[in-house]
């Protein structure tokens, strides 16, 4: 009788730390969103996993359930992700030359577009400032030429 | 009978629109004056025999003749009339009628109201609009025409043609009724009603600064009369497409359920780059009109803004934004597509031949880094840097991958949260500095002193914050940029009010009517920037410090987010709606400190009768001034139905986004509103003077 108590106390002992580590494996769904919110629905056009209604995101996110249990980290379920489905499952590609043409390229275009703007500013400034010194007023005009002339009859 | 009145008024509208084009053209070339009349006089037909076909086609879908097609795809006997008259621009055919039938509205009313004033450009003006209509009557005449009929021909074959084939037999009418398919579920909601007919306008209204543009290049009038004949329309059409975006907003926050307003999807985008050209036209537009600088500038920019409205409505009806190649299979993507480019080559054409004529030489140059003229460049730099990410994230990375790399990519909300702040921060940061500046030149100093009460309240509210307890810095910096436009408006216009009171020795609400009044342009100017200030400071709030959880709750247990309480009371599962639709609704308490606040029922619509996406989710909001409890009913157990699954948002100060939308609103209409140029006291001085002078007159014959 008391071999069996102490066997079933042992195993008491053992089980209960057991079954409180399984409470805190358990995967919230706020941890599932948090991942979900990072990926795309693979099928729909431009909706977040975490907002899909359909019935295959509702098993996707489950997946990401079972992954989070298994242990894996939000960056290996990501990448899980984009391996199976390609980049359209993240907001921004992973792979480095989509990331390169997606992230650097609008900058790109808007260094070009000031620069040209820049120039092109530049170039009427010089413009301008040639166009003020040639504007004369008759009057001026009128004195400048006397003065010419008295010059070169002078000379 | 409705088929055929409503397909006669489009063949004919096609008809006289084209002639329209022709006789203005032509009139305007040999200098006739009555081929010029005929010519607006077909434009004002065509907008009759418009409005006869929406009356038509609005009729059918009241009256329920689901023989013809589009009564039949949009509408069902279960349907609610409300939705009956929503069901009008419910699907591809009927809406780009309704869009047809609003520009030859708009480009009607311009002819009315500009034909003597700005006679000299009317004729080309009337030219280009219907150049545009005569496109939209032709596509949806030959391409998704709204009237095609449902028939039965060689004994069963079941066709939709527009004309009555041989041999053919109308189907039976309660048959019809059975399949009909009803409104996409999507937009059986109140949002729906208002928001496309305020983006139509937006989009449509915008053809009339560029018809003004166009026809001050073609004629050679390149005078500031294009401006002033399409100013008030530009404004117009900006006021449309704000409220169009603003609803649409409310609208994503209500029935897609995600708990937002703006999802940097491609559709939105494609609505949102007209009105960030626009905007930047309407800044610059002031430069060209006070100082005779960036003429040029000013075509490209009210080109652009009407060349990105025609990418929007291709790039949306398309399905270019589902899949970059499905234009291509799109009926109407490959003619909207050609027209769209031939359109933008035309236009930069125009304005080159005659920038290279020298007629588009400004009358002064910039002066100084702090006048107004040079900031409201700047200005325009920032708005075309907020084009172009957005334009490249929402369409141009996606083609370009999948043309050249054969891969698809989805560039989503974290590419635009990353690209968009600093652009908008420094728009918020010119739209503080810039009104203070002068035109011209401003000393630094002079800015600095004009800054000063500004920048104190701005330090004083960013005190205020801190002190309670905000201590994000991001946030404190977004608050002070955004909060700095703000005071600025406000200052300037008390500084103002009180001049007034002292000068005039009004009161304070006399003097700010009479400010109104006098400069409705300067002071709706202020108010619109209020009202962004406002909105900003509610996008900043609702997403910093956006709360969720998703729980799930037995009945009678609660989850608590934030301080509040909510606990899940009732479920009623499967309730059947008068229009067919099929609901489960969940009954949750909110509670705070312990008290009940509000009562919610967040519930799931299924759509037994739609097709694809055939559900929405409702959500249940209690609203106040500091956030929004927003929950949504994500989920419940099916055999118990005791089980439920909610998912909770804590949307801080996201009720700012619509209370500022409705400042700016105000602020533009106060803009639009015609300038007093005599003030009432003078104008009654006038008046009785004249009255003297009159009797005078008469008393001496």
């Amino acid at each position: 009788m008391i071999k069996t108590v102490t066997t079933m106390l042992l195993l008491l002992i053992l089980i209960l730390p057991l079954a409180a580590q399984e409470d805190d494996d358990v995967v919230t769904d706020d941890e599932v969103n948090a991942v979900a919110r990072q990926l795309y629905c693979p099928v729909c056009e431009n909706i977040p996993l975490d907002a899909c209604g359909t019935a295959a995101c509702e098993d996707w996110r489950y997946e990401i359930r079972l992954q989070l249990e298994a242990g894996m980290t939000e960056e290996q379920i990501i990448d899980d992700f984009v391996t199976r489905f390609g980049d359209r499952v993240v907001g921004t590609p992973k792979d480095p030359l989509l990331r390169v043409i997606s992230v650097v390229t609008p900058w790109v275009m808007i260094a070009l577009g000031v620069f040209w703007g820049w120039r092109m500013f530049q170039r009427r400034m010089t413009t301008n400032a040639v166009e003020d010194v040639q504007q004369v007023s008759s009057d001026e005009h009128s004195h400048y030429q006397d003065l010419l002339e008295q010059d070169i009859a002078g000379g | 009978m409705l088929a055929e009145i409503g397909l006669f008024a489009l063949a004919f509208a096609f008809a006289s629109s084209l002639y329209a084009i022709g006789a203005s053209v032509f009139g305007e070339w040999r200098h006739s004056e009555k081929i010029v009349l005929t010519g607006r006089n077909a434009a004002l037909l065509t907008f009759m025999l418009l409005l006869l076909a929406i009356i038509a086609l609005q009729i059918a879908i009241l009256s329920e003749d689901y023989q013809i097609a589009y009564v039949w795809s949009v509408s069902s006997p279960q349907m609610p009339t409300f939705f009956r008259w929503t069901a009008l621009w419910g699907s591809q055919a009927g809406s780009l009628l309704f869009w047809s039938f609003l520009m030859a509205a708009f480009s009607a009313t311009a002819l009315i109201l500009n034909w003597k004033s700005h006679r000299r450009l009317m004729p080309y003006a009337t030219a280009y609009m219907m150049a545009v209509v005569a496109f939209f009557v032709g596509i949806t005449l030959f391409y998704e025409n709204p009237f095609e009929r449902w028939w039965i021909v060689d004994g069963n074959e079941v066709v939709r043609t527009a004309l009555i084939p041989a041999n053919a037999v109308a189907p039976d009418a309660n048959r019809l009724a059975e399949t009909a398919k009803g409104l996409n579920p999507l937009l059986r909601h109140f949002g729906m009603a208002i928001h496309p007919p305020m983006l139509y306008l937006g989009f449509v209204g915008f053809i009339i600064p560029f018809a003004f543009a166009m026809s001050a290049l073609a004629s050679g009038d390149l005078s500031t009369n294009w401006i002033k004949a399409s100013r008030r329309w530009a404004l117009v059409a900006w006021l449309f497409l704000s409220l169009g975006l603003i609803l649409g907003g409310r609208w994503a926050y209500d029935v897609l359920g995600w708990g937002g307003y703006w999802g940097w999807d491609p559709v939105e985008n494609a609505a949102f780059l007209p009105w960030l050209i626009g905007t930047a036209y309407l800044h610059s537009v002031m430069i060209q009109e006070k100082r005779g600088m960036l003429k040029t500038w000013n075509m490209f920019l009210v080109i652009g803004t009407f060349s990105a409205v025609i990418f929007a409505t291709f790039a949306t009806r398309s399905g270019l934004v589902d899949s970059v190649h499905s234009f291509a299979r799109s009926e109407i993507g490959f003619p909207m597509f050609f027209f769209w480019f031939t359109l933008t080559v035309i236009s930069v054409g125009l304005i080159l031949w005659r920038r290279n004529q020298g007629r588009l030489r400004d009358d002064h140059h910039f002066k100084g880094w702090l006048s107004r003229e040079m900031l409201f460049v700047i200005n325009n730099v920032v708005f075309l840097a907020l084009f172009v990410v957005i334009f490249w994230g929402s369409f141009g990375a996606p083609i370009v991958s999948e043309l050249f790399l054969d891969t698809d990519i989805t560039i989503g909300t974290d590419y635009f949260m990353r690209v968009t702040p600093p652009l908008f921060a420094v728009l918020f940061v010119l739209m503080g500095i810039a009104p203070l500046s002068a035109w011209g030149t401003t000393s630094l100093s002079r800015m600095g002193q004009a800054l000063l009460i500004p920048m104190t309240l701005t330090g004083v509210t960013v005190a205020f914050l801190y002190s309670t307890g905000m201590n994000t810095p991001v946030a404190l910096l977004g608050y002070a940029i955004v909060s700095l436009a703000g005071w600025v408006a406000i200052v300037e216009t008390l500084r103002a009010m009180m001049a007034r009171v002292r000068t005039h020795g009004e009161n304070p609400i006399q003097a700010l009517f009479s400010l109104i009044r006098r400069n409705p342009r300067r002071y709706g100017g202020y108010l619109t920037h209020l009202g962004v200030t406002i909105i900003g400071i509610g996008i900043i709030g609702s997403t910093l410090f956006q709360v969720e959880t998703q729980q799930t709750l037995a009945q009678g247990e609660s989850l608590y987010i934030s301080g509040y309480e909510m606990r899940f009371d009732n479920l009623r599962a499967r309730q059947i709606s008068s229009d067919g639709r099929i609901m489960d609704i969940a009954d949750v308490t909110v509670l705070k400190d312990g008290r009940e606040i509000a009562t919610l029922h967040p519930r799931r619509d299924f759509f037994p009768e739609g097709d694809g996406m055939n559900s929405m989710t409702i959500a249940g909001a209690h609203s106040t001034i500091e956030n929004d409890f927003y929950v949504l009913l994500v989920d419940w157990e099916t055999i118990d139905q005791q089980s439920v699954t909610f998912k909770v948002y804590i949307n801080p100060l996201i009720n700012l986004v619509w209370w500022g939308g409705l400042v700016l609103i105000l602020g533009t209409l106060f803009s639009i509103y015609p300038k007093e140029t005599v003030s009432v006291r003078v104008r009654q001085k006038l008046i009785k003077q004249s009255g003297n002078t009159l009797a005078l007159e008469g008393a001496s014959s």
